[in-house]
């Protein structure tokens, strides 16, 4: 780590300064960073403003979102002009973990991922039958909270892929020279053994994309715990909500409770009187994020009942090429009954089912563990 | 740190510097280039497809006088790829010539594992080229988290341990550039070891000049309506926003068929170069008269 050199050292209180703002308008910097940043004040020249501007932000500022937020603080620090208070929330909330006492669930086991989740969904069914069955609409707050707890111990799972990394093993499919040489050096270089290195295996990213309008809430926020979990079982998924737009939470979920972030994301994203726009939404979805990469090889859950405002060519059109940039796409939809013997009843539904690998109900627990337990069989 | 004598020694002078092997700079990527060299550390590219951040690289290779090695990430790299492998093939036939000349002293088979039996790969390279070398790492948001994880610890220590050789380090580090098209996001703390910077489109004034830099054969009327064409096109919602690189393209190959303006019958032609989708085809295609139309 560099230190600050002696010519700048007058400056350090202004930089460090700079910095401890920049840390309270919520971007996360440790005194590394700010030394860093000291450090290049050196190197440049600090009384131009344009040196001072870019030196901060190539040491202080980690990602593209970031850069409006150190030009705000630049512009209040450096040139004096007021800050807008709207935005000047800093996220520094830190999702604590909810006491969980009143069910005796059993701590998990390491072990096959598979004979867990099925013993976990035994012991939810032996505590809660009578909760399971109840749409999380018609669910008190009360219920709620108990269903949450529940639902914070079942696990999911997504489908494994095989990867492109490889490691040793007695019986695989493409030989491992590297082991194979260290062992004929024990035979005089007579390959006595082979040895082989097979394929390994990941979990599938997830990827979920909720309604968060009106109605839809209730039924995003449970699936919104599950992803929870998910994330526990070092699974890549990503989270967005849309209502008239779209809009990613992922990185908010790190720093808030799930059911703030979700409550701010719908601040964000729905106009009240704007109605769902499903097409747009996920038309914004594969454009800025799909084609990147996000969604390549994911499972993509879709949580929503299908009442779309927009243009049903649009949903047809991203529904289509979402299908060519994902593995699998799953259909929630909680205002759907029946089972399998469901019809679509809107015309969003209408036009999203040909596209849909596996559409289900969602609306109660019961439904959300079938979701849990088809999940590791999408691959 | 003691300073090369060929390094530039202000942000202007890097920045004509890099201009004039032929990449335009602005003023920002300039200065985290600048302080990347000062402060050695790597710096991270992040940005859009196409809009020269590989280029950076071969740019300050050119610039400073030193090698360019590249390390192309991939999901599943290993060590084996990108630090070092031992050429097992050679290793297998001296072992049978030893054992047939009866060669089993110590000597003989600490030789086994001697230089001539290893594989350098990039990392490796790089970090015994040292100050000699620009190192680019591409495209690390393709390689999963185990080796940027196996990267940070690189980039902080710049060497290497071989068990059977034993440890190389650099002793002034090569400079690193890494570039990531944000298909996943890299890790915090791979990030704080590098400093960041944002590329994005230019101004349609700048990538006038760029256009003319790279393909100096063309007149400036043609690359102007070219730019505000391509400008046009990034504002349609296209699911592959054309980049600089695709500008050039298509100017290349308006040059290669002898066009000296774009109309709209010889952009129907090319268009090829810079739309590489069918649903964005499908969507200029009806309106290429106003795309051209005019710079």
């Amino acid at each position: 780590m560099p230190d600050a050199p002696a010519a700048a050292v007058s400056l350090v209180p202004t930089l460090v300064g700079f910095a401890r703002r920049l840390r309270a308008a919520g971007v996360p910097l440790g005194t590394g960073d700010v030394l860093t940043y000291c450090a290049a004040a050196e190197p440049l020249d600090p009384t131009d403003l344009v040196d001072l501007y870019w030196g901060g932000r190539a040491t202080l500022v980690t990602t593209h979102e970031q850069v409006p937020v150190y030009d705000r603080v630049f512009r209040a620090y450096y040139l004096g002009q007021a800050e807008e208070e709207d935005e000047a929330v800093p996220f520094s909330l830190q999702a604590k973990e909810d006491a969980r006492a009143e069910l005796q669930l059993p701590e998990s086991q390491p072990g096959d991922e598979r004979d867990e989740r099925e013993v976990r969904l035994g012991l939810v069914a032996s505590d809660v039958a009578t909760l399971k069955g109840k749409s999380f609409a018609a669910c008190t707050p009360d219920e709620l909270v108990a269903l949450r707890r529940i639902m914070r111990t079942v696990r999911l799972t997504p489908p494994r892929r095989r990867s492109r990394r490889r490691r040793a093993s007695r019986d695989g499919r493409s030989p491992d020279p590297r082991r194979t040489v260290r062992a004929s050096m024990r035979t005089l270089g007579e390959p006595t053994e082979l040895w082989w290195r097979r394929r390994r295996t990941r979990l599938r990213p997830l990827v979920l994309v909720l309604d968060v309008s009106g109605s839809m809430t209730d039924y995003s926020r449970s699936l919104l715990q599950f992803a929870y979990s998910a994330r526990r079982a070092a699974t890549r998924v990503e989270v967005f909500c849309f209502g008239t737009r779209l809009t990613r939470i992922t990185r908010e979920l790190e720093h808030r409770r799930p059911d703030e972030a979700l409550s701010r994301a719908a601040e964000a994203v729905v106009d009240w009187d704007g109605g769902t726009r499903i097409g747009e939404s996920l038309a914004a979805f594969v454009r800025d994020w799909g084609r990147r990469g996000t969604s390549r090889g994911a499972i993509v859950v879709i949580c929503s009942d299908g009442l779309d405002r927009g243009d049903p060519a649009v949903l047809d059109k991203s529904l289509e090429r979402l299908g060519r940039l994902c593995h699998r796409i799953v259909w929630l939809n909680p205002h759907m009954t029946g089972g399998s013997a469901f019809r679509p009843s809107t015309l969003g539904m209408m036009v999203a089912a040909p596209h849909v690998d596996l559409l289900l109900s969602g609306h109660d627990l019961a439904s959300l563990e079938e979701f849990a337990a088809r999940l590791p069989d999408l691959g | 740190m003691a300073e090369r004598p060929d390094v530039p020694s202000s942000v202007p002078e890097l920045t004509g510097a890099l201009a004039d092997v032929g990449y335009l700079a602005d003023r920002g990527l300039a200065t985290s280039l600048y302080l990347g060299l000062r402060l050695g550390r790597p710096v991270l590219l992040e940005g859009e497809v196409g809009v020269g951040k590989t280029e950076v690289a071969k740019a300050m290779a050119v610039v400073l006088g030193r090698r360019l090695i590249r390390l192309q990430c991939y999901e599943g790299i290993d060590s084996s790829q990108a630090l070092y492998e031992w050429d097992y093939a050679r290793q297998m036939l001296q072992i049978r010539a030893m054992s047939e000349r009866r060669l089993d002293d110590d000597a003989a088979v600490d030789q086994l594992f001697g230089p001539e039996f290893l594989l350098e790969r990039p990392l490796l390279d790089a970090v015994r080229a040292g100050d000699g070398a620009v190192l680019l790492v591409d495209e690390v948001d393709r390689a999963d988290d185990e080796f940027e994880a196996f990267l940070l610890e690189l980039l902080s220590d710049f060497q290497i341990t071989i068990p059977e050789i034993g440890t190389v380090a650099a002793e002034r580090p090569p400079f690193v550039v890494l570039t990531s098209n944000r298909t996943r996001e890299l890790h915090d703390a791979l990030k704080r070891r590098c400093l960041y910077h944002w590329v994005g489109y230019p101004s349609a004034e700048r990538e006038v000049e760029i256009v003319l830099v790279r393909e100096p054969g063309v007149t400036e009327v043609l690359a102007r309506k070219v730019v505000a064409a391509v400008n046009r096109l990034r504002t349609l919602e296209l699911a592959k926003p054309p980049g600089v690189a695709e500008t050039i393209d298509w100017v290349r190959s308006l040059d290669v068929l002898g066009a000296q303006d774009l109309d709209e019958e010889v952009a129907a032609d090319t268009i090829g170069a810079v739309v590489k989708e069918r649903d964005d085809l499908d969507l200029v295609s009806g309106d290429l008269a106003r795309i051209t139309s005019g710079a």
